[in-house]
């Protein structure tokens, strides 16, 4: 079955809309779903055009389109753990939240907090990512545990901070402190990164790009397939993996 | 002619966090002519009161401003925060806990978002606490035992120039022999400073370089100095063990760090190596950490806001409950991506601080100003009400910049109405409008 969503214009196009329940499962039967525009509960179809098409037998097979200025849409996908969410355009904060299966496709940007602490699944992001890509809420010791998140373009700061498990693959340059608190996972930046890997304590950091503004806190180690290799933070005892191309700046 | 003075004493500043009780202020007719003890930051905080505040509450009508009734003012707060879809309510630190707390209320009442000048000072600090923990201590156990202490990012003559001479360079101490001769000061800067000039130490560091000398010195103190480099962002490896050095050898360690590092790159992840540097020193000798707050009540809005929503600012009420997110809840982000629909500004001048496009939406949007005179936020809002002045002619609680609830002390009459009252109108008015709907 697909679902396609198309955004009705609004009154006050910038207003933030919480909607959580935007995700395959709450599809099947024909339940209201309510979403929250600023500080109003709003019906579904108050703020989208809902569209079904086709039979649904499990929400495995259940496709949801979203269409128009979804740019303020939040929480999208929030716990999915099947089916697919296609974003035609851009997405608001907190996509793919908590995600346990399942695939979401953003053809355009993702805003802040991409996959924040997802645990399975798959993201891909044709676009840039926001800030906080695949890291965890805050104050949290955990960030993404599990599960692969692609994006084609660039990444925002503090991209996969607490990054714990699965991994975070960054086709274009990373903001500040990428990988900062690592725990674990592969987290592999195409491009540039500034200050990555700080603190890190486990887990792989990948830069086939430039570094900027290197950590004095890395040791060097030795040199794989033409990649110079580093362990750290020494400053936390940490045993974390930072492989990076020899060029720093 | 014959005047009437009077000399009222312990008067506590409303200026900046160090919250001095210790003033004593000189009334001539009724009105301050003279300040003793305060430094010049709060002596003109209590000398420019007189003349400049506004005489009753103004709304902008077209491109003129009309004076009208607090009647008026509150009557249009209500139907403005009743109706709005995302009201803001920022501000909240120069008025006193009291008025915080209707605050928070209020934003729960109205489905609002309540932050506070947090997030534009220190609200990195609190996001590195909640993080790491803050190993702090009160200014008194600074002031009576530290022997050597840092200041990052801080300039405290010039910025809380009392800092100093009341709780550790200058300031006596219980436990030590000749204070002034056995404390040490370093000062971690990206430029000479007052502070600077009279540190027994000074490292001049690169800007944006805090975390990595936060790092390398870590590594120092736990003997991994092997690692790190000749020159860290600007610094020589050989001052950084002479500084690690230094910090291990302090019998009490006290560090200041100012927005010098809370506002640079890397924000909190800077204040969350401060503090584990400072936890990597615990293992040697003791050391406390500590952030110079700015506004006089600031730490009060984190107070308060915690106890009643369990957050310390940022805190949005758009769904009937408490969701707190630095980055998507804050004032300046809501309103850089123009999502507020109405404003209330308490006691703070966001048109002097924020980001253009901020004031730029501030100034579309219905906005409701909380000062006794005119400032850059003025210039955008479209009502500005004028209340008593806490710590003048308003007393109540504020916090000092290390948690210590201070009651700060009315001394004149000026017939003006305290934000607190004002509030409670306000509040109570959209609770009964509420009840009718």
């Amino acid at each position: 079955m697909q679902v396609t969503l198309t955004m009705k214009p609004r009154a006050k196009p910038f207003l933030p809309i919480e909607a959580e329940m935007i995700n395959p499962m709450n599809f099947i039967g024909s339940q209201n779903l309510f979403v929250w525009e600023g500080n109003k509960k709003r019906r579904l179809e108050d703020i989208f055009t809902v569209r079904k098409e086709g039979n649904v037998n499990s929400p495995e097979n259940i496709v949801v389109v979203l269409r128009g200025d979804t740019s303020r849409v939040k929480r999208v996908g929030e716990y999915m753990s099947s089916g697919t969410i296609i974003v035609e355009g851009d997405i608001g904060m907190h996509c793919g939240n908590f995600m346990r299966g399942g695939f979401i496709e953003i053809q355009g940007n993702a805003d802040g907090w991409l996959g924040r602490e997802m645990r399975g699944g798959s993201i891909l992001c044709h676009g840039n990512a926001g800030d906080y890509c695949g890291s965890g809420y805050r104050g949290e010791k955990r960030g993404m545990r599990g599960g692969k998140i692609e994006v084609a373009g660039n990444a925002g700061d503090y991209l996969g901070e607490y990054l714990t498990g699965g991994e975070i693959h960054v086709h274009g340059n990373a903001g500040m402190f990428a990988g900062a608190e690592m725990r674990g996972g592969c987290l592999i930046i195409d491009g540039d990164a500034r200050i990555p890997a700080a603190n890190m304590a486990k887990g792989t950091c990948i830069i086939h790009g430039e570094i900027h503004e290197m950590l004095p806190t890395f040791e060097k180690i030795g040199e794989k397939d033409g990649m110079l290799v580093y362990h750290g933070d020494v400053a936390n005892k940490g045993k974390g993996e930072l492989i990076v191309k020899s060029k720093i700046t | 002619m014959f005047h009437i003075e009077d000399k009222v004493r312990h008067i506590v500043c409303p200026y900046c966090g160090c919250l001095c009780d210790d003033i004593l202020v000189e009334l001539t007719d009724g009105r301050i002519s003279g300040v003793e003890n305060a430094c010049t930051l709060g002596a003109h905080k209590f000398l420019d009161d007189a003349d400049n505040r506004l005489k009753g509450p103004i709304m902008r009508k077209g491109d003129q401003w009309v004076d009208i009734s607090y009647e008026e003012a509150i009557a249009y707060a209500v139907q403005t925060l009743s109706e709005a879809d995302r009201p803001l309510l920022y501000g909240w630190s120069g008025c006193v806990t009291e008025t915080q707390a209707i605050g928070a209320h209020l934003a729960e009442l109205i489905g609002g978002v309540v932050d506070s000048t947090t997030s534009v000072c220190h609200g990195p600090s609190i996001l590195a606490i909640q993080e790491v923990g803050h190993p702090g201590c009160t200014l008194g156990q600074v002031k009576n035992r530290a022997d050597t202490i840092i200041y990052w990012g801080s300039n405290p003559i010039e910025a809380h120039p009392r800092h100093l001479s009341r709780y550790t360079n200058y300031a006596d101490a219980y436990f030590l022999h000749n204070a002034f001769r056995e404390r040490k000061v370093i000062v971690f800067d990206v430029r000479k400073t007052a502070t600077s000039e009279i540190a027994s130490e000074f490292v001049q560091l690169e800007q944006g370089g805090d975390y990595h000398v936060l790092s390398a010195l870590r590594a120092i103190v736990r003997g991994r100095e092997d690692v790190v480099p000749d020159m860290v962002a600007g610094v020589p490896k050989s001052q950084l063990i002479r500084v690690a050095e230094m910090c291990k050898k302090a019998k009490f360690g006290a560090l200041f760090f100012g927005v010098g590092v809370t506002m640079t790159g890397g924000k909190y992840k800077n204040i969350r190596n401060a503090i584990e540097f400072v936890d990597e020193l615990n293992r040697h000798t003791k050391w406390t950490i500590s952030p110079m707050r700015g506004h006089s009540n600031v730490y009060g809005s984190n107070e308060v806001f915690t106890w009643i929503t369990g957050y310390p600012y940022a805190v949005d009420y758009a769904r009937g409950i408490a969701f707190y997110n630095p980055g998507e809840t804050t004032a300046v982000d809501i309103l850089a991506r123009k999502e507020a629909d109405a404003a209330l500004i308490m006691a703070s001048d966001p048109g002097a601080h924020f980001p253009r496009t901020c004031c730029e939406h501030l100034a579309k949007i219905p906005t409701i100003l909380f000062d006794p005179y005119p400032s850059a936020t003025t210039h955008l809002c479209t009502v500005q009400i004028p209340c008593a002045v806490n710590g003048i002619d308003a007393a109540g609680t504020a916090y000092r910049m290390d948690g210590i609830p201070i009651r700060t002390r009315k001394f004149l009459e000026t017939g003006y109405p305290t934000d607190t009252s004002l509030m409670h109108e306000i509040y109570e008015q959209i609770r009964e409008r509420k009840e009718h709907v």
